[in-house]
């Protein structure tokens, strides 16, 4: 290859583009950082903009021809997502001085554009490793002891979730004789699990934190930067939403995976202090409903899944952010420590009612022009139970994410804090992403032309009047319950504590279990050396009574007794020597 | 607020005002009935609905209301299961 055409190679991925800019950074003055984060953004949307649907980046290695960047209609919406939410993060964190945080501000970005943009497995594998290494980054950046640990906790378990892909990748290579990156399906014509597509499976369902695979996310996220939570909490579990939707659409376990998921994140995240945790337990819900609509599988579920990632990335965001903005002016992020801050930052408060609105779905709001192509979806196929337990789910949506993040920040018990409105950087991020959460919601157009299916889509009317009245319905009674239990103040208040999720199961029924397998064992080997112990202890009982001192082998011989065997024994010998 | 004394003499916020949380609540309520009250005219229902609750005028906002009270009813005793003090996970780093 020429210089030229390497040079033309690496410029026509928006991914290089984007990873050059933060490659940059870390050389450039920092007060630089910003705008040449935002630049390389630009320009990456740019190019991204100026490539038609298509394939482009074939390279040829170790004989097998690989494709580095495939446009289709789905990565590309999920390309254009990234491209939004890391300019969001970005503004929001404009002036940002830590030159590891600024580079992994974009090249944990970058990375997980390159890896929905790749049209094989090995570039998929490069970039899907290349954002578990950046984003450790975002992990550690608050320097304590706490988050080198946690992001160390962090590391192990994306790099686990590396080494299954590419444990996958050859597996089905082996199989098919292919690299592209497309439909894998996790059973075989006879309808068996093949193991190849299980292990990429679960490759994927680590980054998309599946249930009992979830607790990275509450463990690392909360713990990063203001800014570095609100960049991680939108790229690795839609990267491997992408993923899922582009290897495993229509898999029926994903269905069943997707509706626990929707389900469990709401008890924790009632019983949660630390308002950052909720929203990463909203993360899991949120993921939950993509997961069912990628299960079932149709085009129309398809289309809700991948449009309610669009607009989850930016709605998400805007809660997070509001809630990082109440965190950078106050010092805290718990429930306990907040309340009351609408007197004095009353723009992000009505930015972060957006957030909540819009992740409730109400309409006219960016989450219900989409989670209803997801909820029809699972009506449409007969799945009477998933059905209901989303519409609970969304019940619980409204409860932790439209009402527990506003409430006990903004109004709730006061808790005196009287701090400024959130810096102009903030400000301008979250007031973007309302603008986008809103438009999505009443022009929701422009977004459904960029959905997967569009024989789908065009058949499709969100504001109809059953879909309005039955969304308000659901939404309107749910915060009304909300208002009697606070009334007849049976709303829990918000306690200082902690929460073990998953790791009660080792720590509670996981250590007894532990005690009673160790009691269990003890006991048996006690049991067994009590037989073997018996049996040799009465083995040398009868040596001991033969040849012990008082033995019958040990007792003391005559003389004489001895001097007449020795007269018969050569009485004897002589006999047969005569006779012989 | 008694930890705050340099607050003491400041005018209750908007949202803290009784009538703003009474016309809230009103506004709340007139409009969760109204929903309610929407589902019962015929030509406002679902033409093609996929289970037979659909056509159950007031269903979503039943299942709606059931739904939240029993989240945060049932939810809350999660906290005996798994709840531990704030600094559970520090003493044992």
């Amino acid at each position: 290859m020429s210089a030229s055409s390497i040079f033309a190679f690496f410029a026509g991925n928006p991914a290089i583009i984007m990873m050059v800019g933060a490659l940059m950074c870390i050389a450039t003055p920092r007060h630089l950082a910003s705008p040449i984060l935002l630049i390389a953004t630009a320009l990456s949307a740019i190019k991204l903009s100026t490539l038609g649907l298509g394939e482009y980046g074939a390279i040829t290695l170790f004989g097998e021809q690989i494709v580095t960047l495939r446009l289709d209609r789905l990565s590309r919406l999920f390309a254009i997502a990234f491209h939004i939410a890391a300019a969001l993060n970005i503004i929001y964190a404009w002036g940002q001085k830590d030159r590891a945080q600024n580079f992994a501000t974009l090249a944990y970005p970058a990375a997980a554009l390159g890896g929905v943009l790749a049209g094989d497995m090995i570039t998929l594998f490069v970039w899907w490793e290349i954002a578990a290494i950046t984003s450790v980054f975002l992990v550690w950046a608050p320097g304590t002891r706490a988050t080198y640990v946690s992001g160390m906790r962090y590391l192990a378990i994306q790099v686990l979730s590396g080494v299954m892909l590419l444990a996958g990748i050859v597996l089905i290579f082996r199989e098919t004789g292919s690299l592209a990156f497309d439909l894998v399906g996790l059973r075989d014509a006879s309808g068996a699990i093949k193991l190849s597509a299980l292990v990429m499976f679960l490759a994927f369902g680590i980054k998309c934190a599946f249930p009992l695979l979830h607790t990275w996310v509450q463990d690392a996220y909360p713990k990063s930067t203001i800014s570095g939570t609100i960049i991680l909490s939108v790229f690795t579990t839609k990267l491997a939403v992408y993923a899922l939707a582009r290897a495993f659409p229509g898999t029926n376990e994903l269905i069943y995976i997707g509706a626990v998921m929707t389900i469990f994140p709401i008890f924790f995240a009632l019983i949660e202090n630390d308002l950052r945790k909720v929203l990463t337990y909203s993360i899991n819900n949120q993921v939950g409903f993509m997961v069912v609509g990628i299960g079932i599988g149709t085009a129309g579920a398809l289309n809700g899944a991948t449009g309610y990632a669009f607009s989850n990335i930016i709605f998400e965001s805007l809660l997070f952010m509001a809630v990082g903005a109440a965190m950078f002016r106050t010092g805290t992020s718990k429930a306990t420590e907040l309340g009351g801050l609408y007197r004095t930052m009353p723009l992000t408060m009505t930015f972060c009612i957006i957030g909540a609105l819009s992740i409730s779905a109400f309409p006219f709001f960016a989450g219900f022009v989409t989670k209803g192509l997801i909820i029809d979806g699972a009506g449409g196929a007969g799945m009477f139970w998933i059905w209901l337990t989303l519409l609970f789910a969304s019940a619980g949506v409204l409860e932790h994410a439209g009402i527990k993040i506003p409430y006990f920040t903004f109004f709730g018990h006061d808790s005196g804090k009287r701090p400024k409105e959130a810096p102009i950087g903030m400000l301008v991020a979250m007031s973007i992403a309302a603008v986008l959460s809103i438009g999505i919601g009443v022009f929701p157009e422009p977004l459904f032309a960029l959905l997967p299916n569009q024989e789908q889509i065009a058949g499709y009317e969100p504001y109809t009047a059953y879909h309005i009245i039955e969304q308000l319905q659901l939404l309107l009674w749910a915060v009304l319950a909300f208002a009697v239990l606070v009334l007849i103040k049976w709303y829990p208040p918000e306690i200082p504590s902690t929460n073990l999720d998953v790791d009660w199961l080792w720590r509670v029924p996981g250590r007894a279990l532990l005690s009673w397998a160790s009691g269990a064992s003890r006991a048996t080997w006690n049991a067994l050396w009590g037989i073997f112990a018996g049996r040799i202890h009465a083995l040398m009982a009868r040596i001991y009574a033969m040849h012990g001192p008082e033995g019958q082998m040990a007792r003391s011989w005559p003389i004489g007794f001895m001097a007449l065997w020795t007269a018969v024994l050569l009485g004897f010998v002589l006999i047969l020597s005569f006779l012989g | 607020m008694a930890e705050h004394p340099e607050n003491n003499q400041e005018k209750p916020g908007w949202a803290d005002n009784p009538t703003f949380i009474r016309i809230f609540i009103g506004i709340l309520t007139v409009s969760a009935i109204a929903a309610g009250l929407a589902g019962l005219n015929p030509a406002w229902h679902n033409p093609h609905p996929h289970f037979d609750v659909e056509r159950a005028p007031v269903f979503f906002a039943i299942y709606g209301f059931v739904a939240f009270a029993f989240i945060v009813l049932a939810g809350q005793h999660l906290r005996k299961l798994v709840g531990r003090k704030e600094e559970y996970y520090d003493e044992r780093e």
